[in-house]
């Protein structure tokens, strides 16, 4: 198993803080600088460049969804909420942008490394569970394939539960997923009517 | 006339670890007197001194007495991390900035805070980085249980994995604990290539004294094959560990060089860089009389201060010193150095550490 260095390598990541001028926004920077980190300040709006960025901040008391360069809620990247009022409507708001991580303003001496931290690490367990889910998602919809697939190969005179055996077999020897040998199968039947079994290795 | 400037001065002068905190205050007195004594300068700094007795629980009130009472908006002081946590909220009240003049494990820049001795790219990570090839990449990492030992021994991990090596043991003793026994019987069963110490003061030196009976009883225990490595052993405790302590390292920014010192050398870089600390403050200070901790990264911005680690800069982004890094073989009461680098820049987050640099390509292992 490979193992990935625990040391957070913050060093020249970059930062975007949305947030109008402000001493939070100085307090912030500070604590980026001295962690290592590039920052951009920017109000009232997000720029293109932000999509490229590895961490955005933003304010919540006067944030609103046309600020940023993507729908709401789909950052591409570790975001912290910058939470001053916490009026329970802004709040919403800032989950709706599905914020990693929070600081309370007014921000001091300290906060941003463990926001940074818990940002990326909740932002990379959202984005894996994502993931899987799409994953799982699409294996779910081959569900129709794996039956026509079956339905195909108990056409040759197999019964369901050795066609399903068969298939399984070909996906081993072809050392693809059963969706994707389904996928093949079903494409073999509608071309050439039948599965030429001399694709089994 | 010289303008009379009270600084505050925190040291725990008696208690587990007093040898490293008399260093520290003798660095501290002596710069405050050369400055005085100095004609040249246009300010006279009065010590306004409190002593917590090593009692945890006193840093901060006597800290928040120190600014209450007097005018002082400096203080020198503080050893243990867990006090400098202490009094910090009690300098974000005030508005007061402290000298901290220890190694530290790193992971903090706070603005009222001037780092005036190594953090771990300053300390552990060149330590391992110069250990690894030369002994072997198995560590024991033994800490006392606070976050100095904590931390540092998590980044130890880190390293150690990150060199192709194990942490064999992770073990902590309470402040003040003697001991070490159980530690002793399970770095004799792992048998690592080093043993990383980050004990302080009474346990330490229990530990050394026992580590040097276990060599006697098993050559693979001797300081040449599976040395004792210390991020914060300085002269100042060599007389506590005796001839336990010949052949191990230890790495810091500064080791008193016997064959050219004067009584003005100082005698660890405790005392060096607590002596720092005062000289530092004092150029800013003669500068600007009433500066406090919010003027300091302006007056840290592309200076440069006469130190006894030579001119040395402090980053004003994070308030912490750019330091030489020196790797030393205890010898009687002092080192011998190992290594040397002139100066090294301060990255208390390692942001900008390189497992590639510090350890080199790994060798390919066989996969079978």
């Amino acid at each position: 198993m490979s193992r990935v260095s625990h040391i957070p390598n913050l060093g020249g990541a970059r930062a975007f803080v949305l947030h109008r001028p402000h001493a939070t926004v100085s307090a912030i920077a500070r604590q980026l600088a001295a962690i290592g980190l590039q920052v951009v300040d920017c109000w009232p709006e997000l720029p293109a460049e932000a999509l490229a960025a590895d961490f955005v901040f933003f304010d919540v008391d006067l944030g609103f969804d046309q600020q940023f360069p993507w729908p709401r809620g789909a950052a591409p990247m570790p975001t912290i909420a910058l939470i001053g009022s916490e009026a329970p409507g802004r709040i919403e708001w800032a989950l709706s942008h599905k914020a990693d991580a929070q600081l309370l303003k007014p921000v001091g001496n300290a906060g941003v490394y463990s926001a940074l931290l818990i940002a990326r690490q909740s932002f990379a367990a959202r984005r894996r569970l994502a993931d899987e889910v799409a994953a799982l998602q699409s294996r779910v919809a081959e569900r129709q394939t794996i039956v026509r697939a079956v339905t195909a190969l108990s056409g040759q005179g197999f019964d369901d539960e050795r066609a399903y055996a068969q298939l399984r077999s070909l996906a081993m020897n072809w050392q693809v997923s059963l969706e994707e040998a389904a996928r093949r199968v079903v494409a073999m039947t509608e071309k050439e009517g039948g599965v030429d079994q001399s694709h089994r290795a | 006339m010289k303008s009379r400037i009270e600084i505050g001065v925190l040291y725990s002068r008696s208690g587990s670890y007093g040898l490293v905190a008399n260093a520290c205050h003798a660095g501290t007195m002596h710069a405050i007197s050369d400055i005085n004594a100095d004609p040249t300068r246009g300010i006279e700094l009065v010590a306004i001194e409190r002593d917590p007795g090593g009692n945890i629980d006193r840093y901060a009130p006597l800290c928040e007495e120190i600014l209450r009472q007097s005018k002082a908006r400096h203080v020198v002081g503080a050893v243990t991390s867990w006090s400098r946590k202490e009094v910090i909220p009690v300098l974000e009240k005030a508005g007061a900035a402290l000298w901290y003049a220890c190694p530290y494990e790193g992971f903090e820049a706070n603005e009222h805070v001037v780092y005036m001795h190594a953090c771990p790219n300053q300390h552990l990570v060149p330590l391992l980085a110069h250990v690894v090839p030369r002994f072997g990449a198995d560590g024991f990492l033994l800490g006392s249980n606070y976050i100095w030992g904590w931390e540092t021994n998590r980044v130890a991990r880190d390293l150690i994995a990150d060199a192709g090596g194990k942490a064999l043991g992770e073990r902590y003793l309470p402040i003040g604990e003697t001991d070490v026994s159980r530690l002793i019987d399970e770095i004799r069963v792992t048998k690592p290539s080093f043993v990383l110490n980050n004990l302080i003061g009474t346990s330490s030196y229990a530990f050394f004294a026992a580590y040097s009976e276990l060599a006697r009883t098993d050559p693979h225990f001797g300081s040449e094959r599976c040395p004792i490595l210390s991020c914060n052993l300085t002269e100042a405790e060599l007389p506590a560990i005796g001839e336990a302590g010949r052949g191990h390292l230890s790495v810091g920014p500064y080791f008193r060089d016997g064959s050219s010192a004067t009584s003005d050398t100082p005698a660890s870089s405790f005392e060096a860089s607590a002596y720092a600390s005062v000289m530092v403050l004092a150029k800013v200070l003669s500068a600007n009389p009433g500066a406090g901790f919010a003027e300091l990264s302006t007056a840290f911005a592309g200076a440069s201060f006469a130190t006894p680690f030579g001119n040395i800069a402090v980053d004003p982004r994070t308030q912490h010193a750019t330091l030489p890094v020196e790797i030393g073989r205890i010898s009687g009461l002092g080192f011998e150095r190992v290594s040397h680098i002139e100066r090294v820049a301060p990255d208390p987050y390692l942001s900008r550490y390189d497992r590639t640099k510090t350890f080199g390509r790994q060798r390919l292992k066989v996969v079978s």
